[in-house]
């Protein structure tokens, strides 16, 4: 999982050129070999709501009424809000997202940040930070 | 049914959390409530046609922590693994315990572990079928969170709901649960073994069943001793 992680890491770190469907093939092939038999050891939090395959890395905080899952992937150090859903999503490290966003097939690249409401965010590659649904359009590319 | 029975069970059904507030936000906690009660059935219809579609058996199993469900599944899991291509979907609020067990069976599991909800719900059951290619299964087993209360708000789609109690939950449990044997195809009383030995008055239990929901079909079993888990895989439909 860690060799694909990191193939989807490289592209996303050139900015400049996102090939958003080889990501998103990238992302579907990760879910279907790497994530069967995936499930949560350990995390900061109370009792979110988990469906299998969820992994997250090391100290990954949740908020209250989080729910995760299926194919959720969140690396290390990321905050994730409350009532927040993730679902068909992978979250790179250090990312914050904000409370009451749902997003569903999606990628965060590390360092990004979500500070808004907008319940549903679907099929799109988030590089950034946005505080707004309009800072959302400069820094997310569909897929 | 009798009127007073079913004065009961509505009283049952309206011990709420609506009953905490007033005025108008009673009034929209009543609509909130149904709101979701009616998404959840219009999503458990969807499954139950998905279901259909792919021509898989489904079966929700309901009961109270210890009661034997897992026990139960394992069971049926050694004689039929070899037999049905059997996903089992297995429901607490937290921990992988369940999963774990079932997987030594030649099944595919998933955990659903649902934090501080004290049933699955149909969103959950969704979540997991959209994302998986339903060719693949003849038989899907899903174990609810383990409680009596919780899981009769909410249905799940499947062919059949299955509430399993046991001799050591005394012989009130059923008369104590009235929604969920009249939400259910069928009751096993489990650990029949241990009838004797503590004395339980199986009949009464038995009895409370059929009296609560005249069509439910009631069985006596033993997990431990392997004692009618052909006829319960029989009363399922399913070829042992």
């Amino acid at each position: 999982m860690k060799e694909k992680l990191e193939i989807i890491r490289e592209l996303l770190a050139n900015n400049q050129e996102i090939d958003a469907s080889k990501i998103h093939i990238l992302m579907l092939d990760l879910f279907k070999t790497q994530f069967k038999g995936l499930h949560v050891e350990n995390y900061i939090g109370d009792y979110p709501t988990f469906i299998e395959p969820v992994y997250l890395g090391d100290k990954v905080k949740l908020g209250d009424d989080v729910l995760l899952g299926p194919n959720v992937y969140i690396g290390k150090n990321s905050e994730i809000g409350d009532y927040v859903q993730l679902t068909n999503s992978i979250i790179f490290d250090n990312v914050k997202i904000g409370a009451n966003i749902n997003l569903e097939n999606c990628i965060v690249a590390k360092d990004s940040s979500l500070n808004f409401n907008n319940p549903n965010i679907k099929n799109c590659i988030i590089i950034g930070k946005a505080d707004s649904e309009e800072d959302l359009k400069k820094i997310s590319f569909s897929i | 049914m009798s009127d007073k029975e079913e004065r009961e069970i509505q009283r049952f059904m309206e011990l709420d959390s609506n009953k905490l507030t007033k005025g108008k936000e009673r009034e929209l906690a009543i609509q909130i409530e149904e709101d979701i009660m009616n998404q959840n059935e219009v999503l458990a219809d969807q499954i139950n046609q998905e279901f259909k579609k792919y021509n898989i058996k489904s079966i929700d199993i309901v009961g109270a922590i210890g009661a034997g469900k897992t026990a139960i599944i394992e069971k049926i899991l050694e004689k039929l693994a070899s037999k049905y291509r059997i996903l089992v979907i297995c429901g607490d609020v937290t921990t992988r315990v369940d999963a774990n067990r079932i997987e030594k069976h030649n099944a595919e599991s998933i955990q659903i572990n649902t934090g501080r909800e004290c049933a699955l719900n149909a969103y959950h059951i969704n979540q997991i079928i959209k994302n998986k290619d339903l060719n693949n299964y003849d038989l899907i087993i899903i174990e609810n969170v383990g409680n009596l209360i919780c899981p009769s708000d909410f249905i799940l789609g499947t062919d059949k709901r299955v509430t399993i109690v046991s001799i050591t939950e005394g012989e009130w449990v059923i008369e104590k649960h009235p929604m969920l044997f009249k939400m259910s195809d069928v009751a096993v009383i489990n650990k029949i073994d241990l009838a004797e030995i503590l004395e339980t008055d199986v009949d009464k239990m038995i009895n409370d069943a059929k009296k609560i929901n005249p069509n439910i079909q009631v069985i006596t079993t033993s997990a431990k001793t392997g004692k009618n888990i052909d006829k319960l895989i029989e009363i399922f439909g399913l070829e042992n």
